[in-house]
């Protein structure tokens, strides 16, 4: 038997509220909709019955512009349409910008056709041709975005693909060619998601960060600037307030996130118009990060591995020194690691400074693995003089 | 769950229901991408109504019985253009093609991404900042090697590899059939027929220094190779021959114990068996730590570093 849904005679107010807002957005979509003029707040409140049973006059405009601007900041473009005079005239929605238009797919054999609405508002909407090899490349893109662990992206694209296979063969596009293996680390889905709202609605957020330095777990709180993602692990890029020092937090060592909810739909700070997320997300070496100065160390190339070969393009060149590379080096302690690993096929030449760096870390090394382990006295962890 | 999250998948919905036929709610489960308690949830939203008779919005009748759902109506019966969030996130994708793919294929993307842009909801003065989000794979190693090794997989042509591993002093050349492209541990790798050795190897796209693709072409085998790799769990660290085992320092451990996922000793140092595949690279990697490693075994590795560390101290009192 087919029945319409029977109504609940009394519900429970947390259910009541979400259904009766998701309720009001859909019926003041329709009542927009079917328009082909502007409407008035007035014409739209015989039509939406959640605005119809506001108790008053402030009421109801007060929660018609909240919906406004949340269905705005959900990407629906409701216009607000002014007079001659200045004053607001009504409301508008119009279809070809709400509906996607009707997409096709070029092939050999033809264009696909997609099935066309009959009715006011559709019969206007515009079409748009996809190449097979175009649509092949956003298959493998919502593919890419899928393997990063970030739920909300994920959700995102795959909505986005849900919408394009209306009209166009999305299952048959070419599979992704090749395979990503997940880190061992990975970010909590909801941890990802509630950053990246803070994110999108430019709010505060605090958590407890796990200090790798100290091991020491400490609240932040900061204005998020950006998420990347890089050498497979997620990074949020944000300030602390007043400061002009844009960090990075590895998001799996985040825990306990909140999000500024005071004064929702209002941003809480803005993203400087200079700041690049992606020059700012370059990959860098250790010895290339800290605010010190840096300082310039010549290296001596005495050998051509394959690992000194890589290495030897990351260094400026030295005129009439071809086995000598100069570089800029902010850690010291970092960068004298970085050569040991070279296993004496780079050696430092100056300055002095480093170079006694590394003869230092030579030495202690050296002694640390002449003495086998069953040799020693204690596990305790070793000093450094 | 917010109302945005909501009215996102009910407006999905209504479409894939918009012919007035029933529809099985098993089938809506999967053409929505949802589970059955949060569709259900969905259909409650809008169907349940406290201010006006049930059943009732203007235009939008739904019907619901055991196992299906029919809806006749007048609205929403094309989906929404993207959202910005659907359009920042297949932009994010397809940038991470664009540095990955050959560059005929660059035309594709990037048009792809104005087909995309074309079909965003916006207001007319709207701005879309699509820059709040980043991601690249690796920088290690040449991309331009990597959209190479790609084309000639698509075209299952063989290759002419030169490779050199971190200790060689020179590149070999391999001509190999690529049957895969794998990105692991940070490193992008390709898992290939290496025609000289006969048999499967994994290449490094940091240790390629030359691509050169041939005319002669092979024929895949039945078998996924790369999925088989995968499914054994396979470290893409060469073919282990042994163990290696490392204590790590209480001053590095917390960073090893974290990428490893590996719970800290007592005395917050850390114990780690490695797959020992390659003895010079395990040299190599072990003696970036300096002394905050050391080996427990096998005790030749300890001898090697010994020994190269005598050769460095004295290069350096030289």
């Amino acid at each position: 038997m087919t029945h319409g849904i029977a109504t609940r005679a009394s519900p429970a107010r947390d259910d009541y509220m979400p259904s009766q807002k998701i309720q009001r957005w859909i019926d003041l979509l329709a009542a927009l909709l079917k328009r082909r003029f502007p409407a008035s707040l007035e014409e739209l409140t015989r039509e939406v019955p959640g605005y119809a049973i506001t108790v008053s006059k402030t009421a109801l405009r007060r929660t018609f512009e909240r919906d406004k601007d949340e269905l705005r900041a959900f990407g629906i473009p409701i216009e607000t349409v002014t007079g001659p005079d200045g004053d607001t005239a009504g409301y508008r929605l119009q279809p070809g910008h709400f509906y996607l238009p009707y997409l096709t797919l070029r092939s050999a054999t033809g264009t696909t056709k997609p099935k066309k609405i009959d009715q006011y508002g559709y019969k206007t909407l515009s079409t748009l041709t996809f190449e097979p090899d175009e649509l092949n490349a956003v298959v493998a893109a919502a593919g890419r975005v899928r393997q990063l662990g970030d739920p909300l992206l994920a959700e995102h694209a795959d909505s986005a693909l849900r919408k394009l296979a209306a009209d166009l063969p999305v299952d048959a596009a070419a599979p992704p060619d090749n395979e990503l293996v997940p880190p061992r680390a990975k970010p909590s889905p909801e941890l990802l998601a509630t950053l990246g709202q803070a994110l999108q609605n430019r709010k505060r957020v605090t958590f407890a960060y796990h200090g790798m330095g100290d091991g020491v777990e400490t609240r932040r709180t900061v204005e998020p600037f950006g998420m990347f993602f890089l050498n497979q692990h997620w990074y949020l890029a944000a300030r602390a307030p007043g400061e002009d020092t844009v960090k990075n937090y590895r998001v799996n060592r985040i825990t306990e996130p909140t999000v500024n909810s005071s004064r929702p739909g209002t941003h809480d700070y803005q993203i400087p118009g200079g700041f690049d997320l992606r020059t700012h997300a370059r990959s860098r070496h250790a010895w290339e990060l800290g605010t010190g100065d840096a300082i310039d160390a010549r290296m001596h190339f005495r050998a051509n591995s394959g690992a000194a070969s890589a290495a030897l393009r990351l260094g400026e060149p030295i005129p009439g020194h071809p086995q000598d590379r100069r570089f800029r080096v902010r850690r010291t302690d970092a960068f004298a690691r970085w050569l040991l690993s070279f296993a004496g096929d780079i050696v430092p030449v100056s300055p002095r400074s480093l170079v006694d760096e590394f003869r230092g870390l030579v030495r202690e090394t050296l002694a640390h693995h002449s003495v086998p382990p069953s040799l020693r006295p204690s596990a305790s962890p070793p000093v450094r003089p | 769950m917010t109302s945005s999250d909501q009215l996102r998948r009910i407006l999905s919905l209504i479409p894939a229901l918009a012919d007035g036929e029933p529809h099985r709610i098993q089938d809506l489960i999967w053409d929505v991408g949802i589970d059955r308690a949060l569709l259900l949830q969905d259909l409650q939203s809008i169907t349940e109504r406290f201010d006006v008779p049930g059943g009732f919005v203007e235009g939008l009748q739904i019907f619901l019985e055991a196992d299906t759902i029919s809806v006749v109506p007048n609205h929403f019966l094309r989906p929404m253009r993207l959202t910005k969030g659907e359009l920042c996130a297949l932009e994010l994708g397809l940038a991470m093609l664009s540095s990955e793919r050959p560059i005929e294929e660059h035309r594709a993307i990037h048009t792809a991404r104005y087909r995309l842009e074309s079909v965003i909801a916006k207001l007319p003065e709207e701005e879309i900042a699509s820059d709040l989000r980043y991601a690249t794979l690796s920088a290690a190693g040449d991309l331009e090697h990597l959209r190479r090794l790609r084309e000639a997989f698509r075209q299952r042509r063989r290759v002419r590899l030169r490779y050199r591993k971190a200790a060689e002093e020179r590149a070999s050349v391999r001509v190999i059939c690529p049957y895969g492209i794998v990105f692991a541990s940070g490193m992008w790798y390709a898992v290939a027929h290496c025609d000289g050795a006969d048999e499967v190897r994994i290449f490094r796209l940091d240790r390629i220094e030359g691509v050169e693709q041939l005319e002669t072409k092979f024929t895949a085998p039945r078998e996924n190779v790369v999925d088989k790799i995968l499914r054994e769990g396979r470290a893409f660290q060469g073919m282990p021959a042994g163990t290696l085992r490392v204590r790590y320092s209480p001053r590095i451990a917390r960073w090893i114990a974290e990428r490893e996922g590996k719970p800290l000793d007592q005395d917050g140092s850390l114990t780690v068996e490695h797959p020992l595949a390659d003895s010079e690279w395990t040299v190599r990697h072990l003696l970036q730590y300096g002394p905050e490693v050391e080996v427990l075994e096998p005790s030749d590795i300890r001898e090697v570093i010994v020994q190269r560390l005598d050769v460095i101290a004295s290069v350096l009192s030289q």
